[in-house]
């Protein structure tokens, strides 16, 4: 067994306990009875999987992947300071900024330029789409 | 014939205008390296909320069978397979747009798909009435042994690890039960305020599908492009059109195998595109040519994957299982719009499943000519750079989650379930038996609360969810698929070894 599918399984493990433990504990018999059967189900699973030759888990491309959950997380936490469109335009942005292949970056005024105009573009065509034809309600923050 | 009545109600102007709209987004979605049909049929489903339940459904009909189609574009020009029931198609599809046969493949591709599609869709008609009949015998406990099936088949065939297919399955069911108690109203498992009304299907479906997609793309930005081909060649449409229909044995295998194992609860158009193309390889007698170039291949594969799409709404229709990952997730819209599959879903709902079946005849033929139309300009398609794609996908996802409830609970849910679901599949953990368990979790519960008070009475709760034929029937298909699953997994682990 290799380390990264013993980090995988010790998590799987940890979850389970958990299940278990909200299930059998924390609850009573009567409206807990699906979860424990359920949950007790998955630590007989999580228990055989310590057994399980299986293959090793994918590695992660940390590096490229961090910065883009942090821009997307920054997004949902701003969502309802700033509201869903200018917090939409200001994630569309950044993401297409900092993700930038380095043949595009030659003329960065002119890049910068064209993104900031397909972010602004894109996101007026949410709001046409969205608020303007299908009147439906975004989250509400400055705008 | 009854179908034949309801034709009326999809030639409306409005029912017209969501069949041309989501066949083009449909074919544009699939034919995008990476989205798969399960992902946009998850992100359209919100779009659907305002709509009547029939013109819902035609909208995601025609996204389900458009994508599935639209998969072979980038698996013909760039050989990366759309979605993976286009797998098969890339193996030889590529090699004719190598040899700048694209628009020829493109063509072969669009034609056999209509073909297979259509084929199935008048399976779906002709079998989905009898097996509904049949499914007024399944009573509380069967109908909980028929929940737990369809999640053991989907973990088994849809993940590598059997124990980790059905501990997604489980995952699944857990998710369903955070929130108020189906019977009791007692609240379970909210650990905090945002858990309150637990997690809601679409918001699961869109979270399981997307993020994970949002990721992968942002992850793999910076890694080297495949090229893409343009979509030359030298072939006429009724050059096309003849060539398809004179190879009447790889289409009759395609069409056949693709309903068949479109039948199969959970196992989708991977499959039956594999299958169809090495079945039509072993009776060909251009079998030195397959893996070349040969058209007979394209033509075996995407008749199989595309009319693996009606048959695949039987089971889902009549029993709710899903013969397809995408049904799967066109299970939870059925729900959203108050559509309970089972033996009366043709006599409570007759005008809206209609309706729908018949719009999915009308999408296979706008599938051909948008398809055909389409192919021509798909290296455009092609050029949507990741990091666009990626934030296009976050944006809808997000909206998508937000307008189901008007709560910002359900965007933090979405967000961090598919989150946890990337760093999930990278151990071998796969979404599908996660939202099927997630769609069938209320359902399963509470045929098993009820199950168990009958049994209680009658004596034996045991004893009365395993007696009966069908208990029995169910209880062994549940163990066989098990069984199944570990061979089939041990034997391509003895293959790669």
């Amino acid at each position: 067994m290799n380390s990264q599918i013993k980090l995988s399984t010790v998590i799987v493990t940890l979850f389970g306990a958990f299940l278990v433990y909200s299930s059998f504990i924390l609850g009573d018999s009567e409206n807990y009875l699906f979860p424990r059967l359920i949950s007790a189900t998955i630590a007989i699973l999580t228990i055989m999987l310590w057994f399980e030759k299986g293959e090793a888990d994918k590695s992660t491309n940390f590096k490229d992947l961090l910065p883009g959950i942090a821009i997307a997380s920054a997004f949902i936490l701003l969502l309802k300071i700033l509201g869903f469109y200018l917090a939409s335009m200001i994630v569309f942005f950044t993401l297409v900024m900092y993700y930038t292949k380095p043949m595009e970056s030659k003329d960065f005024w002119r890049v910068l330029l064209i993104k900031l105009g397909v972010a602004f573009v894109f996101t007026f065509a949410l709001y046409g789409l969205f608020t303007l034809l299908l009147k439906v309600h975004t989250p509400e923050g400055l705008f | 014939m009854e179908f034949l009545n309801y034709f009326d109600n999809v030639f409306t102007i409005y029912h017209i205008a969501l069949l041309v709209g989501g066949t083009f987004a449909g074919i544009i979605l699939g034919a995008l390296p990476g989205l798969s049909p399960t992902m946009s049929v998850a992100l359209l489903i919100p779009f659907t909320f305002h709509m009547k339940p029939e013109s819902g459904l035609i909208l995601l009909g025609a996204m389900y069978t458009a994508t599935v189609a639209g998969g072979a574009i980038s698996a013909i020009l760039v050989n990366v397979p759309g979605a993976p029931a286009n797998i098969a198609t890339a193996l030889d599809g590529h090699k004719m747009a190598q040899d700048g046969k694209a628009k020829n493949a493109l063509h072969y591709c669009f034609i056999s798909s209509f073909v297979g599609g259509i084929f199935g869709v008048f399976i779906l008609i002709f079998f989905t009435p009898p097996l509904a009949a049949l499914s007024l015998k399944f009573m509380s406990t069967e109908m909980f042994w028929v929940a737990i099936l369809g999640i053991t088949i989907i973990a088994t065939l849809d993940s590598k690890s059997v124990i980790k297919g059905l501990l997604s399955g489980l995952f699944g069911l857990m998710l369903a039960t955070i929130g108020e108690h189906p019977t009791n109203a007692v609240e379970r498992f909210v650990f905090t305020d945002h858990l309150e009304s637990g997690v809601h299907i679409v918001v699961g479906l869109i979270g399981l599908f997307a993020m994970p997609q949002v990721w992968n793309l942002l992850e793999n930005f910076y890694a080297k492009k495949n090229r893409v081909f343009s979509a030359t060649g030298d072939a006429t449409l009724t050059q096309s059109f003849k060539l398809v229909f004179s190879k009447l044995k790889a289409l009759s295998i395609g069409s056949i195998i693709g309903s068949v194992i479109g039948i199969i609860p959970g196992a989708g158009g991977q499959i039956a595109g594999i299958v169809a193309y090495d079945q039509s390889k072993k009776v060909s007698t251009n079998r030195e040519n397959y893996g070349k170039g040969e058209p007979e291949a394209i033509i075996a594969a995407e008749s199989a994957n595309n009319s693996m799409v009606g048959p695949s709404l039987i089971p889902l229709l009549t029993l709710s299982i899903p013969g397809s990952p995408t049904a799967a997730v066109l299970l939870g819209g059925l729900l959203i719009h108050g559509i309970f599959p089972g033996h009366d879903i043709f006599t409570k709902n007759p005008e809206v499943i209609w309706t729908f079946i018949d719009s999915l005849i009308i999408a296979q033929i706008l599938m051909l000519i948008i398809g055909l139309f389409l192919s021509r300009h798909s290296k455009w398609i092609m050029k949507v750079p990741d990091n666009y794609m990626a934030v296009g996908i976050l944006l809808l996802a997000v909206f998508g989650t937000y307008s189901i409830q008007n709560n910002y609970s359900d965007v933090l849910i979405m967000f961090i379930l598919g989150t946890l679901m990337y760093f999930g599949s990278k151990a071998g953990f796969s979404p599908v038996p996660v939202v099927l368990g997630l769609i069938l979790g209320t359902m399963t519960e509470e045929k098993f609360l009820l199950g168990n008070l009958i049994g209680n009475a009658k004596g034996s709760s045991f004893q009365h969810f395993t007696s009966g034929t069908i208990n029995i029937v169910l209880i062994s298909l549940c163990i066989a698929s098990i069984v199944y699953g570990v061979y089939s997994s041990r034997k391509s682990k003895k293959i790669k070894a």
